[in-house]
């Protein structure tokens, strides 16, 4: 009997290696870090029973950290009850250290300087020329470099980390861009050139997954943050991000080459991003200024907050461009929705400076594309400019000290 | 001349704004070691061998607002003569500093029309010749937009940076019985300005009119102004650092934005 138990044991995978006193350390730090950023514990003792470490394992920890600048000591809190000396109290210093994040796409890398909480101090931004945003000229990453010692001439702390967010798929892990078809990238090492340039650890990232982890790290235009969120980024092309439970979950969703079928008399295919680019759009404001002549889309100069001001105002092309977008994108979004069932669809990108009135109408159409099934999705749009770099800033939150 | 002289360029070095970003860069350049010429550069000047100074006597260069022309400052870059703008406007990827206007200008607008609840404004416009003056009527008309309100044109006054100028135009522009309850002004001295002119003429801040402007300073404090916080001692600072840090190495394109934080004063409730 004992011989057939033996023989139907388990298999058991031996390559599981056991954690070096460096990676225990670094992950016991975090524990701690996390738990004071986060408001869980913010005494030793505190911070022992939230952690579950060894009280003299907190303190040197702790000791490591105060003498990093990263923590603080700020005052006593009140004693225990019975009655012991009253603890000092510890708090996180988010100016102790500076993070870089930078996206680039085909037509700018921009990068923001922050400090630990998210707070930028500086934004750097290079706009590519004409014959730079060719993908078969972004052949090196000097564009990236530009902007990264452009935010370092302006440190205030010592920097910890660069994130950056890139179109396309990347391995988060290794921070190989696998395929950007934007910038003409395939299976370039871009964290390790990064890292051998600048000393210190770089994280890649997909950027539309950077844009939704930038809205759960530091919240959605000011609301709390969604766990479960999925970001459309329409710029020059059309990606999805997912964050599922504060985390990226997979390494990139460029859906630009996807069709669309449009409806009409004589249906037809198009790719997304041919709908949705701004060389589309354009064109198809002079075709609806001819249609409506009284129109006051400007003719040069045009822009989103222009078409959204016009619309607005009852002007009938901008509308009827509005009605056109706001269709394509729900029959975008159904499918995200159905597939993926998020709490919060963002949209993302200039196209958000179509404003509120615009993303109520897309989830009007959502909602009938997908009836009898109940929308549960709240819509809500990403304004920012930085929201890809700010996403490469929680990156590097999130992976190297994981207070995130 | 040594390799560690840095040259300010400038049309008056005597203007507030370039004042302060002198000031800015000689505090950085005493710290790391640097001295620090200004010229003043006679305008229009239409050819580079007019420059007062030679440029390769020079480390590197500081250029302040529109000093020189385009094509000029990418003559110099190209002969690789490390090179920052300040505030300046060329549509090239030369490297460049100045407060992130559009980002200052969203604050203020959405302090004045979503907090204050003010919609029917006039702006105070600044010099349309200078990147500031340019870049924050247009994020005042974007923002305008945004919140879809209808200005009309005849509520940009001219200002020019000039808070006599200002005070005159709103002083004209009163006088007219303009339906307004709100006033963004380019720049914080053009505010104050129009916060005298107001209680000259019988006008209640807040209450009737609300005036917010671009720029912070002591005056402002004293005046009880809403401004959008942008020292421009420390935008002279931080050009002197970027233009430092390509003297040590760093190749940088591209322009720097310095953000900005509002300041919530009387003017504004």
């Amino acid at each position: 009997m004992k011989a057939q138990q033996e023989s139907a044991a388990p298999k058991v995978n031996m390559n599981i290696q056991k954690a070096t006193h460096e990676q225990l350390k670094r992950h016991n730090r975090q524990l701690v870090l996390r738990a004071v950023y986060g408001g869980l514990a913010n005494s030793r003792a505190a911070l022992a029973q939230a952690t579950g470490l060894a009280k003299p394992t907190v303190s040197s920890l702790i000791g490591d950290l105060l003498e990093e600048g990263l923590l603080t000591e700020r005052g006593r809190g009140p004693s225990t009850g019975s009655g012991g000396k009253r603890p000092r109290l510890l708090e996180f210093m988010p100016a102790a250290r500076q993070v870089i994040g930078i996206s680039i796409n085909q037509a700018r890398a921009s990068g923001v300087l922050s400090n630990l909480a998210g707070e930028i101090s500086a934004r750097h931004s290079l706009h590519l020329s004409a014959g730079e945003n060719d993908p078969a000229n972004i052949a090196d990453i000097g564009i990236v470099q530009d902007v990264v010692n452009g935010l370092i001439a302006q440190l205030d702390a010592p920097l910890l980390c660069i994130g950056v967010g890139v179109p396309g798929t990347v391995d988060t892990s290794s921070g190989i861009v696998r395929q950007s078809r934007q910038l003409g990238w395939s299976n370039l090492p871009l964290a390790t050139q990064l890292t051998a340039r600048y000393e210190i650890p770089v994280y890649v990232g997909n950027s539309t997954e950077l844009c939704a982890l930038a809205q759960f790290a530091f919240g959605t235009n000011g609301e709390s943050a969604p766990r479960n969120l999925v970001t459309v980024l329409v710029d020059h092309g059309v990606e999805v991000g997912v964050t599922l439970e504060g985390g990226s979950y997979h390494s990139g969703g460029d859906i630009s080459n996807l069709h669309l079928l449009a409806a009409g008399s004589r249906p037809n295919h198009q790719r997304l991003d041919s709908l949705f680019n701004w060389e589309a759009i354009r064109s198809r404001v002079q075709e609806l200024r001819e249609v409506y002549p009284g129109s006051s889309l400007p003719d040069c100069d045009l822009s989103f907050m222009h078409i959204r001001y016009c619309a607005t105002k009852g002007d009938s092309a901008a509308l009827e461009l509005c009605d056109e977008l706001s269709a394509r994108l729900a029959m975008v979004i159904s499918w995200v929705i159905g597939l993926l069932q998020p709490e919060t669809i963002s949209l993302a990108g200039p196209i958000a400076d179509l404003g509120e009135a615009f993303l109520e109408r897309v989830a009007e159409e959502t909602a009938q594309l997908l009836a009898p099934v109940a929308l549960s999705a709240s819509f809500s749009l990403a304004y920012s400019p930085n929201l890809g770099a700010l996403g490469a800033v929680a990156l590097v939150l999130q992976k190297e000290l994981a207070i995130l | 001349m040594t390799s560690n002289d840095l040259a300010i360029l400038t049309n008056n070095r005597q203007e507030v704004f370039q004042y302060a970003v002198i000031a800015g860069v000689q505090e950085v350049a005493d710290q790391r070691g640097f001295s620090v010429t200004v010229a003043e550069i006679p305008q229009p000047l239409d050819d580079i061998a007019r420059l007062p100074l030679k440029p390769q006597a020079f480390a590197g260069i500081l250029a302040i607002s529109n000093v020189l022309p385009a094509e000029m400052l990418e003559t110099l870059s190209r002969t690789g003569m490390p090179l920052t703008l300040v505030s300046h406007c060329t549509g090239s990827s030369l490297p460049s500093i100045t407060h992130d206007n559009q980002q200052g200008m969203a604050l203020l607008m959405e302090h004045l029309v979503t907090v204050c609840e003010r919609s029917k404004l006039a702006f105070i416009c600044g010099d349309s010749k200078q990147n500031d003056g340019l870049q924050r009527e247009a994020a005042f008309r974007q923002e305008a937009m945004r919140y879809a309100l209808d200005i009309p044109e005849s509520h940009f006054l001219p200002g020019d940076f000039e808070p006599n100028k200002a005070a005159n135009s709103l002083k004209a522009f009163l006088a007219t019985s303009p339906d307004i309850d709100g006033i963004v002004s380019a720049d914080y001295l053009m505010g104050i300005a129009a916060l005298e002119i107001l209680s000259r003429t019988g006008h209640t801040v807040p209450a009737d009119v609300a005036v917010v402007g671009f720029g912070d300073g002591p005056e402002a404090d004293e005046a009880g102004l809403t401004t959008v916080a942008a020292d421009v001692v420390e935008l002279g600072r931080r050009a002197a650092r970027q233009l430092i840090g390509q003297l040590g190495g760093l190749s940088i394109r591209g322009q720097t934005l310095l953000s900005t934080q509002l300041v919530r004063r009387q003017s504004t409730g």
